[in-house]
């Protein structure tokens, strides 16, 4: 009977030889680590974000006079909502820090250089509506955090000369922080990002797919202990098939080294919830939103401190908003900045020094606003 | 012309037409009505506040504070900071409106004394009237 519902499901869909052709017959190259894996973790960790965000969407309501108490009977009535909320609380954390990983170890391993350009440029955009959907949920519970943080971020396009009051009033719906304001940014964070977000990842993957992972680029370095031997990449001068010297398949070795960081990712969400659950939730969160008294200690979530640091110590508002504008630009298209040159970090001492410089400049930065 | 390339002709100017009347009244939806600040009126009396104190008000939307400044009589300013919208707070030890979010410190009058904020604060009209202050 079994056998007989197999057979009819492989005769209509043709699963066995979807899977040889598009999972086993795709490959790998020999090398890759588990920082490949990034990606892949950080798409699960937005499958979980929609999945606990659609349980939230059940008690949540986007009213100025409700959000906060709908937000507190979620965290204290609701059975389990406080879990459900909980996960999508550190399980956003924890997504941009994939991301950030993501992103250092493909610049490390030169992975953005040609023909990768536009998978470089696909992802740095999805990091930006990444964090376009942590400002946009933020607002959500309308505490005095939210309420306080979403001024600060809503009131920086002020800086910008001649369009800068009128896109911060439309980013607000007005002069302040509203109801209105809530309104859009939970549309925003419901209905405008998601589709934006799938279509970029969808681009992001396709690119992955088409071109293929790159092969680690220090494996040919005299001195370094690698099990494996294997050329570079053939240089890509025309439209091809990914084409490796040495590879294995996708399916099924590289999916169980996805499917472990996969569980790390959720053993790290878990026991933060079990053991350090006030670590993205300070007393400033558990208070409503009061638009008459800005809280002595506002500070924004850990990924927005140092811009927010930033623009505390440049005097000039414009100037400080410009170099974090310039600084995204740069990052967006530094495929095409630095087209040229080894795709070997390791042999380029002046990028290494310079990529280091601006990582301590972030995490200097991000302290320096935490305790400031 | 031929009849393609007329056609060509047709379906760009009822695309451009299509594509301008929506854009128009989108831009018009998202876009809030810009409100003038400081339309209504307040009046409180003015022996509420003493020499060197304060009071947080809220005019329209906007919240303000007057100050009874030492020789210099009642001074209302809002309290939006202009760096990036924090509301500052007396400070009555300091004599100064300061910014909890960037540091940002202002004399009673809302003039930039340090930190990032660009501008001072947004000065509101007041008059005294009898026993009253009128504010707005």
């Amino acid at each position: 009977m079994l056998q007989k519902i197999k057979e009819g499901i492989e005769i209509r869909f043709g699963l066995n030889s979807l899977v040889e052709s598009k999972l086993k017959g795709y490959k790998i190259p020999k090398g890759t680590n588990i920082f490949y894996t990034l990606g892949i973790v950080a798409m699960f960790a937005y499958m979980v974000q929609a999945v606990t965000g659609y349980f939230l969407l059940m008690y949540y309501v986007p009213h100025t006079e409700h959000a906060f108490n709908s937000t507190q009977i979620i965290m204290n009535t609701v059975p389990y909502g406080w879990l459900v909320r909980m996960v999508h609380i550190v399980a956003s954390s924890l997504m941009l820090i994939v991301l950030v990983l993501h992103l250092i170890s493909i610049f490390i391993m030169g992975s953005y250089k040609k023909p990768r350009e536009i998978t470089w440029l696909a992802g740095g955009l999805l990091i930006l509506v990444t964090l376009a959907f942590c400002l946009s949920g933020y607002l959500l519970p309308w505490s005095q955090r939210s309420y306080w943080a979403t001024t600060i971020a809503t009131n920086i396009p002020t800086a910008l000369p001649v369009v800068g009051d009128l896109l911060a009033n439309i980013l607000k719906g007005g002069d302040s922080v509203t109801g209105i304001t809530l309104n859009r940014f939970f549309a925003l964070h419901v209905a405008f990002l998601p589709p934006i977000f799938l279509i970029i990842v969808g681009l992001h993957v396709f690119m992955v797919w088409r071109i293929g992972l790159s092969v680690p680029p220090y494996s040919n370095l005299k001195g370094f202990k690698a099990n494996f031997n294997f050329m570079e990449e053939k240089s890509w001068t025309e439209y091809r098939e990914a084409d490796y010297k040495e590879s294995y398949p996708f399916f099924p070795n590289f999916v169980l080294k996805e499917a472990f960081m996969i569980t790390v990712f959720l053993a790290v969400t878990f026991f933060l919830i079990s053991f350090m659950p006030t670590l993205f939730i300070p007393e400033a969160a558990n208070t409503p939103a009061d638009p008459f008294i800005t809280p002595a200690d506002i500070k924004p979530e850990w990924y927005f401190l140092a811009p927010y640091q930033l623009l505390k110590i440049i005097p000039n508002k414009f100037f400080g908003i410009s170099i974090q504008i310039i600084f995204i630009g740069i990052f967006l298209f530094w495929p095409f900045i630095d087209s040229k040159g080894d795709r070997n970090i390791l042999k380029r001492p002046l990028l290494l020094g310079l990529f280091i410089v601006m990582l301590l400049i972030w995490f200097v930065l991000t302290v320096w606003g935490r305790y400031s | 012309m031929h009849r393609r390339g007329f056609l060509r002709f047709l379906l760009s100017v009822f695309s451009l037409t299509a594509l301008g009347s929506f854009l128009y009244p989108i831009s018009r939806f998202i876009a809030p009505p810009l409100a003038s600040k400081f339309t209504s009126k307040l009046s409180i009396e003015k022996d509420l506040i003493p020499v060197g104190g304060a009071k947080e008000i809220v005019l329209g939307n906007t919240p303000a504070i007057i100050i009874n400044v030492p020789d210099k009589g009642y001074v209302a300013v809002s309290r939006v900071c202009t760096h990036l919208g924090c509301l500052v707070q007396y400070d009555k030890k300091s004599k100064r409106l300061i910014c909890p979010c960037h540091a940002g410190v202002f004399d009673l009058e809302g003039k930039v004394l340090s930190g990032p904020p660009p501008k001072p604060l947004e000065t509101i009209p007041l008059k005294v009237e009898g026993g009253n202050l009128l504010i707005g």
